[in-house]
């Protein structure tokens, strides 16, 4: 019982981050129509920038997690703008094949300038835990789960609340309106994309936390958020926490009750169930 | 007469000389000229396929055309969309073209996008809320999942809400129940009286020329008859431009 009540805190734990790293996908493929095969490699990229930034300059990765943040955003907005705005209202297949090779890029780059060695971020509190009773909660995981929460919450309410959150909806939703009164759609796309890998960044420092960094981790991040996106739905970042907390159980419970190599063979496995059952996502709208 | 005395004295807002437009060569517009003045209701008239969206588009400027546009003594032809838009030009498109999934008091602010005066927005959006009551209502309801009239209201809401010049609403009464698009009517002239210069392009010619100060009937391209709301009413010629017998 103890052992279960474990693997379901770590579980949790594990899909507020999961939840922080598919926000990013979500948004730009709900907004932009792109489904970003690099996001992965973006959030591989936050972490060495938190690593960096640690190793360094002695800069804590949570602390430090806003300036990861930033200097994404402006990546993300540079890229949009020079190399991604070809491609938004074009077919699928360009969008993925243009993701795919940034992808490729990305990688081999961040293994000439960074080596295949695999990297930890390690502050002093890292082993440290919060004993309930024969339950432990991991801090730094616990810390990862509340940034996330605060970052998830806080995209919400900036699409709903805000002008420029408002101005991204209504893009998404009918671009010819939204041209009429005024938007500027490369600008936005921009924003959106920033905001995307933005997160990413931020999603990238609290993963180099709680696990090992090397430069091939991207492929398998873009899979598990993609996951996540189709689980939790594209409509609100809402569905995204649920979509994430939802295979940070799965993937926990499968380790614990079937073994460690079936992880993602749940998790893919739910997204196909999902895809079968549900194809508009658990909080999408039946259409 | 209590309305064609009157513009008669105003000074005009949009002058249109020549307006030439077309699609890959194929020309949708001939030398077409007319005028709006200010705090006027005008209607736009003509069967399917008369020109009339394209000359929206047109002044909206989403078109290259030839000839001239003045719209309050600025020449629109050599300005892109946003900035017609930014002169006070707005337009309420045909099938109304809603957010859908998202809420009413959003769509309206969507309008006022490019306002940076915050509290005069909010103020604006009262007012849209005391000329569309139904609006005030369903403020927190997807517009996507209102009924047909209540969606043109919120179009037109959406468009005032852009402090506009002037509104050229396509197709306001296209596919609304008679008792419905009485309402839209009485709130055009209560919007006049605002001094919002509407231009309304419709292809229910009774309808728009009763409301109507002035009118221009268009046919395959170019004006074919203007004048007097009245006048145009009872003229057999408009019948025959309009049901494409001339």
């Amino acid at each position: 019982m103890d052992l279960l009540a474990q693997v379901l805190i770590n579980g949790v734990l594990l899909g507020g981050l999961y939840a922080v790293m598919a926000l990013g996908l979500a948004l730009v493929w709900g907004v932009l129509n792109i489904v970003n095969l690099a996001h992965g490699a973006f959030i591989m990229l936050g972490a060495y920038l938190a690593w960096h930034l640690y190793t360094y300059l002695g800069i804590d990765p949570f602390l430090g997690l806003p300036l990861t943040a930033i200097i994404m955003f402006c990546v993300g907005y540079a890229l949009q703008r020079g190399l991604l705005n070809l491609v938004v209202r074009a077919p699928m297949f360009n969008t993925l094949l243009i993701t795919f090779g940034l992808e490729v890029v990305l990688t081999y780059l961040a293994q000439l300038a960074f080596s295949a060695d695999f990297r930890t971020i390690n502050p002093p509190y890292a082993g440290n835990g919060i004993a309930l009773g024969p339950l432990v909660v991991p801090l730094a995981r616990l810390m990862a789960f509340g940034v996330a929460a605060v970052l998830t919450v806080g995209v919400w309410i900036f699409l709903l609340r805000t002008r420029l959150g408002r101005a991204i909806r209504a893009t998404a939703q009918n671009l010819v309106a939204a041209r009429l009164y005024g938007v500027e759609p490369r600008h936005l796309y921009a924003v959106t994309f920033g905001i995307g890998i933005g997160l990413a960044g931020a999603a990238g420092s609290l993963y180099g936390t709680v696990s090992q960094i090397n430069p091939y981790i991207g492929a398998t991040l873009t899979a598990k958020c993609f996951a996540i996106s189709i689980i939790g739905g594209l409509d609100n970042p809402l569905g995204v926490l649920v979509g994430g907390l939802v295979l940070g159980l799965i993937e926990s419970l499968t380790v614990l009750y079937v073994g460690a190599t079936f992880g993602d063979v749940a998790s893919f496995g739910i997204l196909v169930l999902v895809l079968i059952v549900r194809p508009s996502g658990l909080l999408g709208k039946t259409a | 007469m209590t309305t064609a005395g009157a513009p008669k004295e105003r000074e005009p807002l949009l002058v249109v000389n020549g307006l030439g437009a077309g699609y890959g060569g194929m020309p949708a517009l001939r030398n077409v000229s007319l005028e709006v003045r200010r705090a006027e209701i005008v209607a736009l008239v003509g069967s399917n396929g008369a020109g009339k969206t394209t000359l929206l588009r047109a002044l909206s400027r989403v078109i290259p055309c030839t000839g001239t546009i003045s719209f309050n003594n600025d020449d629109l032809v050599a300005k892109t969309p946003d900035e017609a838009f930014a002169t006070g030009l707005v337009q309420v498109p045909e099938g109304r073209q809603l957010f859908d999934r998202m809420t009413v008091a959003d769509n309206l602010l969507m309008g006022a996008y490019r306002r940076r005066d915050r509290a005069a927005v909010a103020n604006d959006l009262d007012r849209m809320y005391t000329l569309f009551p139904r609006l005030g209502e369903r403020r927190t309801q997807l517009a996507g999942s209102m009924s047909g009239g209540e969606q043109q209201m919120c179009a037109m809401a959406r468009g005032l809400m852009a402090r506009p010049q002037l509104l050229m609403i396509d197709e306001m009464s296209l596919g609304l129940a008679p008792v419905v698009v009485e309402q839209l009517m009485d709130v055009l002239v209560e919007i006049r009286k605002q001094d919002v210069t509407v231009l309304l392009v419709e292809q229910d010619i009774h309808l728009a020329l009763s409301l109507a100060d002035r009118g221009y009937v268009m046919d395959t391209g170019s004006i074919a008859r203007s004048g007097a709301a009245k006048d145009l009413i009872d003229d057999p010629a408009v019948r025959e431009a309009y049901l494409g017998l001339a």
